[in-house]
């Protein structure tokens, strides 16, 4: 059977896109990008999370054209990303810096500027709540103007720009090992393809901006067995962390940097028991630390990059999850769905190459059957 | 005022400030437009702090404008797709670079404004310290 070159598509291919259109449309109301930046904070840090793009806006935007769809709404902030020029870098981000908006330990009661809760779902009853349904203006106005007017009975002067690290506690015990500040510039993914074995950079930035799913289902499966690690979570945070830049003529000066704004960010430190050999072989457990961090207040993914980090820091080859090209090649949101998602387009003379490969085999199988009949004959 | 400081003021004040100051200078000086506003990305270099290493956490979108006022250079530059204000930042900028005599006048409206917003931070803080656990021991028998 011989091959036979097509085209054609392009009136159906124009009609599907405006049908599509349609279903964003058909109900016949408008979702204003400013409602999906008042009210869907979650899907936004996700998508800005996955996209590694931090624009509250442009997220919300993707979202509203993805009909809500996150991995559209990546895929679309990716591509925009890859127009725009890259004007500077960011002097170093230290999370010492954050103001915090959220802080808890599991594994210290009391740490020092205490347990704040934040504003979190961990301690809600989760029963759907109808009365959203019929929720008006009036209603959440008159809420939040009552809440901000509430006067705080207690005074606390504890400095939410200035807590403590729980590490650092740990570290000053003895109990994790400490490290000398590496200043290395890091590598960039996004300007050179990933090689193995990658760079500690390399595994951080690719967990950072990994699909929260495929990051979270990864870090359960360490958990359930797939792993060898028992986490506790040592620290976790949400808060804003400000960014500056060097001036670009003359950057020796720190006080004469830029300040560009603030961006919310996630970060746990995760806390994995492990027995080291110290003098004339006395075992004693210290404590790794695996390091999570992602835009936006998204714990789950946070805290399990933290996991998966401390795995690639620790090659086992007993665990998939331990390995950093199961690892780092599978969690990309537009890289995982983006091929998927591929083989629904024409594949037509790959599978017809295919199924002309089976149909010869069949029919040289079938002569052959044919001829050890007529032999026996 | 150092950059670092009056930068942070201005962004993260009212940009009411920022219109105010910018006018004085476009009132009375030529501004020359060296770059207008435009959107672009900052790479935000993050030390973690298992290993104290340094990685590339992602990109900022920002909004960036240059202009020059008697030769010198101002730059604004701010999270987010904000042109109105990253030309006043360039002017307040330039303003400062070419050490004009209204600058002096800024210190108190600039202190005035981190007032502001101190103030302002501080009741956001409080509200958030009432989510603070005060944790109380249990009766044992």
């Amino acid at each position: 059977m011989g091959y036979v070159a097509v085209k054609g598509g392009t009136h159906a291919i124009e009609e599907s896109i405006r049908r599509l259109k349609y279903e964003r449309t058909k109900k016949k109301s408008i979702l204003h990008v400013k409602n999906i930046e008042a009210g869907m904070r979650g899907l936004i840090d996700q998508t800005m999370s996955e996209s590694s793009l931090f624009s509250e806006k442009l997220a919300s935007i993707a979202i509203k054209q993805a009909e809500g769809n996150p991995e559209e709404a990546v895929f679309l902030l990716r591509a925009y990303r890859s127009t725009l020029p890259r004007k500077h870098y960011s002097n170093k981000v230290v999370s010492e810096d954050m103001r915090v908006e959220r802080r808890i330990s599991a594994s210290f009661k009391d740490i020092p500027g205490g347990q704040i809760l934040g504003a979190t779902t961990d301690y809600t009853h989760r029963l759907l709540d109808f009365n959203l349904a019929t929720e008006t203006d009036e209603d959440l106005l008159s809420w939040v103007s009552d809440f901000e007017k509430e006067e705080t009975t207690d005074s606390d002067d504890t400095d939410l720009t200035k807590l403590t690290k729980v590490i650092d506690y740990l570290r000053n015990e003895g109990l994790v090992q400490e490290c000398e500040r590496n200043d290395q510039e890091p590598d960039d993914v996004t300007r050179k393809s990933l090689e193995f074995p990658s760079s500690r950079s390399e595994r951080l930035q690719i967990l950072s901006r990994g699909q929260t799913g495929a990051v979270t289902s990864l870090a359960y499966a360490v958990i359930r067995g797939y792993g060898s690690l028992h986490p506790t979570v040592g620290e976790l945070r949400v808060g804003d962390l400000p960014i500056y830049i060097n001036n670009p003529i003359d950057p020796t000066d720190d006080d004469d940097s830029y300040f560009i704004g603030e961006i919310k960010v996630t970060e746990a430190e995760m806390l994995m028991p492990v027995t080291v050999e110290k003098e004339h072989g006395k075992k004693e457990i210290e404590f790794e630390i695996g390091y999570g961090v992602c835009y936006g207040q998204n714990e789950t993914k946070a805290i399990s990059m933290g996991i998966l980090d401390n795995c690639l820091e620790n090659k086992n080859p007993d665990y998939p999850s331990h390995n950093e090209e199961f690892v780092l090649f599978h969690i990309d949101s537009v890289e995982s769905t983006g091929f998927i998602s591929h083989l629904k387009m024409p594949h037509y003379v790959t599978f017809q190459s295919k199924l002309d490969s089976v149909r010869k085999t069949k029919k040289k199988h079938s002569e052959l059957n044919q001829e050890k009949q007529e032999v026996r004959v | 005022m150092k950059r670092k400081t009056r930068t942070r003021i201005l962004i993260n004040g009212s940009s009411n400030l920022s219109e105010q100051l910018a006018t004085q200078i476009t009132d009375r000086y030529e501004v020359q437009m060296i770059e207008e506003p435009n959107n672009g990305l900052v790479m935000v270099k993050m030390e973690e702090n298992a290993k104290k290493s340094l990685f590339y956490l992602g990109e900022v979108f920002v909004t960036e404008c240059k202009v020059q006022i008697n030769g010198q250079l101002g730059i604004g530059i701010l999270k987010g797709d904000k042109p109105e204000l990253s030309y006043y930042l360039a002017v307040i900028d330039a303003a400062y670079q070419a050490e004009l005599d209204e600058v002096k006048g800024w210190i108190p409206l600039l202190l005035a404004e981190e007032e502001n917003i101190a103030v302002e931070r501080k009741e956001f803080d409080n509200k958030v310290l009432q989510t603070k656990v005060n944790f109380e021991n249990m009766d044992v028998e």
